[in-house]
């Protein structure tokens, strides 16, 4: 009764045989497979598993906040508020998120939708620098990193940065983001010594992130005390290793974190209002002399202030310079484009970097070596007649041909001795005991080896050792020198030059300073400082500033003799009564000297007034660079000048010194000492002042 | 006939307990994969009623002889069909789903096509019989297949399209088709493959040409999608080692590295949390099912049923063949389920319900112990 088709004939077995070799063939194949996966290289993927669950999150350290001598703060960290999303935590309602987007749209000023996006538009994606409404950003940054924050407007005011977080429970996946800004309270007043901040430059990321650093977030020092005490200011970041799921989302800590240590605090040396008084008399006086002379004479200058007994600088203004907090969130591209190309170089610190003929200034040094080494007695006379000429010799009997050197005043000074050759910045005196013009010298002056023995002795040619970066050597030529550098053999106007600061000598505004500091000083070089104390963020001062006597000239052995041109070594001191005899030759500068010619009436008062009992020394010191070139001046009697004077008070005991410095100011007498004396001057009256407030 | 009883101690319990480990085991392995995911949270549970609702069918199935489905075919293959032209028009309409919602359960209609047409080609076959299979026959079957197939492949459908393309071929090759014409065949496919290949693959959507794409050529650098997918299944399977990291254990897995990891990407779950042990077990589980299968085919008492047992035999091959191929990426990535373990209902209901076939035509052999 069976209805159903029986089976008439079976299937060919090797058929089945077939299917069955194919069936053993492919999962033989995927066995074997998978014991390369799970058994040959089960490390390998275990650790590409293990990357996928472990992230490492650097916390950055809070930057050190730098403060002048009396607490006023010159740069701190300022919080910027960023209104963030974070769109795992959206609520999952659409209409929920959308009515999210359009009151923040009202807070935030963006609209909830800028239409489409476009691949471009994603891959250029860069939070807070975007044109993207907010459902067009909260799309890019779910897609890429729902769980973490993604800002949506950056640095908006503290008024909605509140109220965004008071709506945070009606706005979930909406919140402020808390990020530090670099700020400079004083600006420009004090840019040149502070400096400002930058992204970690490519050539230096593998050094930053060797330090624990992060690229494109954490800032390192582009100039000034933010780029030389960098390390000191940063601090350590911090390290957590945390396990996230494929979204993002944090599951727990991995390891023990590493807080973040923050950086420590810097007192500079200083003080913001001799540095305010400073800059405004340097401004006030190029001004005036611009305005009076109908022209631009100069636009740029330096001047710095410091304590001759610690080597402390009080106040160091380089100008032009620029305004850093310009750049405290980026650098514009276009600013610093335009510090880059002006010819007066506002992003340097001149007085730091800048390398000038030192001019006049300079004739103390050998002022020091012809009395030390008894070439003349500082009774000595010594005529100027107001022009001489020199027979320029390259080598021994060379015929030589003549070379004119002249006097600032043309008439000339008459019969001159060593206070009076200062005070009256005597060019032809100065140029007689240094190349011992015709027999009237005797021992034939004091010659180009012990010129530069004593120059270096006061700190020229080497750097002041302030914390400061690219500071400059300066240059203390010597024959040596000349014949390895320039290939020529020292002449007989190489002396004479040398002598009054002129030919191949440069230096920068701090040396200038330094050298006659020292003098004020009895003799001690102090290394130059700038930062006072370094304190811990919990208060500990970690570093308290303690002078530093490089070296006391009169008391070490450094002025290397010489018998002809080779050295003895024999090496001597320099005798007090000589730096004695160079201080009140500077005293009589001010008293009776180039520094007391009032031929403005407005200097007259400002000079009279001796309250301070100040010395200096003028300088005005020919040059040719670049710009004279240009304008053809770089000839004989025709050649610009800059403007030097450096003053110190009182003179019997100097606590105060001041270089003032103006790039092609003419005269040292007019531009540069007007200047000094009202820094010394704003000094006594601030000591007055804080005497008063501290009894 | 046969006494119930004796029915019964026929029934083939090595394939069943093979089959049951395999859906218990699956079942813990969707639990495994929920890792967190809200939306998979009653997946285990609704797995669970799945398997006991198809081994109820299953043995009503297996006690049914499978002799009486012959009077169902056609209707069936009619049904199918129009469920199928259903999917296909309302997929242009809505544009979406290939899944027909009947009442509250979901049928897929490209799983109800498998049944249908291995039952369809079995009949035909089993009416045709014959050592040297004609032209003509093939031809007619060919039509058989065409008038299913079709509409799958403009959904489109491109794995499901394979699959039973595979199965037709697979049972040609067993009734008997003659070397010349595999190889004319073979022919055919090349053919429409260089066509294809010169028309720039018009016929397959995108995603499909993606897939295909992908697996030729990977993008390195790929954080999300298809080449991500195969990316994270291997270094999960890789977690695995010899005995795995232990159930629930794998981090590439609950922290959801693992994409579609309930589905498609089962298999890596299993062999993070099992390891190569592991792996090597299911595999042969697997084996034996389908060896039990084709035994069964082979002792079956009528050419319909041992092409039914053939069929599904065959079919649980190459799904399990495909699926493990893409998750250590040796094949393009499809969409087709590990046979018993990968979740969802529908899949283990149709495959159930293929198992409680081939029990009938086991219980049914003419060569079982019994005789």
């Amino acid at each position: 009764m069976n209805v159903f088709p029986q089976r008439n004939q079976s299937f060919d077995k090797w058929r089945y045989l077939v299917l069955f070799i194919l069936v053993g063939t492919i999962f033989g194949f995927y066995i074997l497979r998978l014991f390369d996966i799970q058994i040959l290289r089960g490390a390998d993927f275990n650790a590409q598993a293990e990357e996928n669950r472990t992230r490492i999150i650097n916390e950055p350290a809070v930057r050190g906040t730098i403060y002048d001598r009396n607490g006023v703060i010159l740069a701190q960290n300022v919080p910027s508020y960023n209104v963030v999303v974070i769109p795992g935590y959206l609520p999952e309602d659409e209409g929920d998120t959308q009515r999210i987007f359009r009151e923040l749209s009202e807070i935030i000023d963006i609209p909830v939708s800028q239409g489409a996006t476009d691949e471009e538009s994603v891959r250029n994606f860069t939070p807070c620098y975007n044109d993207l409404g907010i459902s067009e950003i909260v799309f890019i940054a779910g897609t890429n990193w729902p769980y973490d924050e993604t800002a949506l407007k950056c640095n908006v005011s503290k008024d909605v940065a509140m109220y965004v977080m008071e709506n945070r429970e009606e706005w979930p996946g909406i919140d402020v983001e808390i990020s530090s800004v670099r700020q400079y309270p004083t600006g420009e007043l004090t840019s040149e010594i502070i400096g400002f901040l930058g992204p970690i430059p490519a050539i230096l990321e593998d050094y930053y992130v060797d330090l624990g650093f992060v690229a494109n977030r954490d800032k390192v020092g582009y100039a000034g005390v933010e780029q030389s005490l960098n390390d000191t200011l940063a601090g350590t970041n911090g390290i957590r290793e945390v396990e996230v799921n494929v979204a993002g989302e944090i599951i727990r800590n991995l390891s023990e974190p590493v807080d973040p240590i923050p950086g420590n605090d810097i007192y500079l040396t200083i003080d913001a209002r001799l540095q305010a008084i400073a800059r405004e008399a340097l401004i006030s006086e190029i001004d005036y002399w611009n305005n009076f002379g109908g022209r631009i004479i100069s636009n740029s200058g330096v001047v710095a202030a410091m304590n001759p007994k610690t080597g402390e600088v009080l106040a160091l203004v380089s100008y032009p310079n620029y305004e850093n907090n310009r750049m405290e969130r980026i650098i514009p591209g276009y600013y610093y484009e335009q510090l880059s190309n002006d010819p007066q170089d506002p992003l340097l610190n001149k007085g730091v970097t800048g390398e000038y003929p030192p001019g006049s200034v300079y004739k103390l040094t050998s002022a020091l070596g012809v009395l030390n080494e008894g070439v003349v007695t500082p009774e000595y006379e010594i005529n100027d007649p107001g022009s001489i000429f020199v027979i320029q010799r390259f080598y021994e009997n060379d015929p030589g041909v003549p070379r004119q050197f002249v006097c600032w005043d043309q008439n000339g000074h008459g019969m001159v001795n060593y206070r009076w050759a200062i005070a009256l910045s005597c060019n032809i005196y100065w140029h007689k005991v240094a190349g011992g013009y015709q027999d009237e010298v005797p021992n034939g002056g004091l010659g180009p080896w012990l010129m530069s023995e004593y120059a270096q002795a006061l700190g020229y040619g080497s750097p002041t050792g302030i914390e400061l970066p690219a500071e400059s050597d300066g240059l203390v030529p010597n024959p040596t020198w000349k014949r390895i550098n320039l290939g020529e053999n020292w002449a007989t106007g190489d002396t004479y030059s040398a002598a009054i600061g002129q030919g191949y000598v440069l230096s920068t505004p701090l040396q200038v300073l330094n050298s006659i500091s020292t003098i004020a000083n009895g003799g001690k070089l102090m290394d130059l400082t700038i930062v006072d104390s370094v304190v811990s963020a919990n208060g500990t001062i970690l570093q308290q500033m303690v002078p530093s006597v490089r070296w006391d000239i009169t008391e070490e052995p450094l002025i290397e003799t010489y018998d002809g041109n080779n050295p003895t070594g024999e090496l001597k001191t320099v005798e007090p009564w000589v730096l004695q005899l160079a201080n009140e030759g500077m005293r009589l500068v001010v008293t009776e000297g180039t520094a007391s010619r009032y031929e403005i009436e407005r200097h007259a008062e400002l000079f009279r007034n001796d309250s301070s009992q100040s010395a200096g020394k003028t300088g005005t010191a020919e040059y040719c660079d670049d710009v004279a070139q240009s304008q053809g001046r770089c000839e004989f009697g025709k050649w610009p000048s800059h403007a030097w004077y450096v003053g110190y008070a009182p003179w019997t005991d100097a606590e105060i010194a001041v270089v003032a410095f103006v790039y092609n100011g003419t005269e040292g007498a007019t531009l540069s000492a007007p200047v000094v004396r009202r820094v010394i001057d704003a000094y006594f009256e601030l000591k007055a002042i804080d005497t008063a407030e501290t009894p | 006939m046969k006494s119930s009883r004796n029915v019964w101690q026929n029934f083939d319990f090595v394939l069943f307990g093979a089959v049951l480990i395999l859906s218990i085991l699956g079942i813990a392995l969707v639990r495994s994969s929920i890792a967190g995911n809200i939306e998979l949270v009653d997946h285990p549970q609704r797995q669970t009623t799945f398997l006991l609702i198809s081994l109820a069918v299953l043995f009503v199935v297996a006690a049914v002889d499978y002799r009486y489905w012959i009077t169902l075919i056609q209707p069936m293959y009619i049904v199918t069909m129009v469920f199928l032209l259903f999917v296909f028009t309302a997929e242009a309409r809505f544009g979406s789903a290939r899944w027909l919602e009947v009442g509250t359960i979901l049928i897929q209609p490209a799983e109800l096509a498998k049944i249908v047409l291995i039952l369809t080609l079995a009949n035909f076959f089993a009416n045709h019989e014959s050592k040297s299979l004609d032209l003509n026959t093939i031809l007619r079957s060919a039509l058989i297949v065409g008038g299913l197939v079709i509409w799958i492949f403009l959904q489109p459908n491109l794995s499901t399209t394979i699959v039973l393309l595979v199965i037709w071929a697979a049972l040609l090759w067993i009734v008997g088709m003659k070397i010349r014409f595999i190889l004319i065949a073979v022919g055919i496919v090349i053919l429409v493959l260089l066509i294809g290949a010169a028309t720039g693959f018009a016929f397959l959507a995108d995603y499909q040409k993606d897939r295909i794409t992908n697996f030729l050529f990977p993008d390195p650098d790929a954080r999300y999608g298809e080449t991500y997918n195969v990316d994270q299944a291997l270094i999960t399977i890789g977690t695995g080692g010899w005995f795995g990291q232990g159930y629930n254990q794998s981090t590439q897995v609950q922290l959801r590295f693992l994409k579609v990891r309930h589905t498609d990407f089962i298999f890596s779950v299993l062999a993070a949390d099992f390891g190569f042990v592991g792996t090597l077990v299911v595999i042969l589980l697997l084996v034996v099912v389908i060896l039990r299968c084709m035994r069964i085919s082979q002792n079956a008492s009528d050419t319909f049923g041992s092409l039914i047992a053939y069929g599904f035999g065959f079919l649980i091959f190459f799904q399990s063949m495909v699926n493990i191929g893409v998750n250590i990426n040796v094949l393009p990535v499809t969409g087709l389920t590990l046979p018993f373990v990968s979740y969802g209902g529908s899949s283990l209901l149709s495959l159930m319900l293929g198992i409680g076939m081939v029990e009938s035509v086991a219980m049914r052999s003419s060569n079982s112990k019994n005789e």
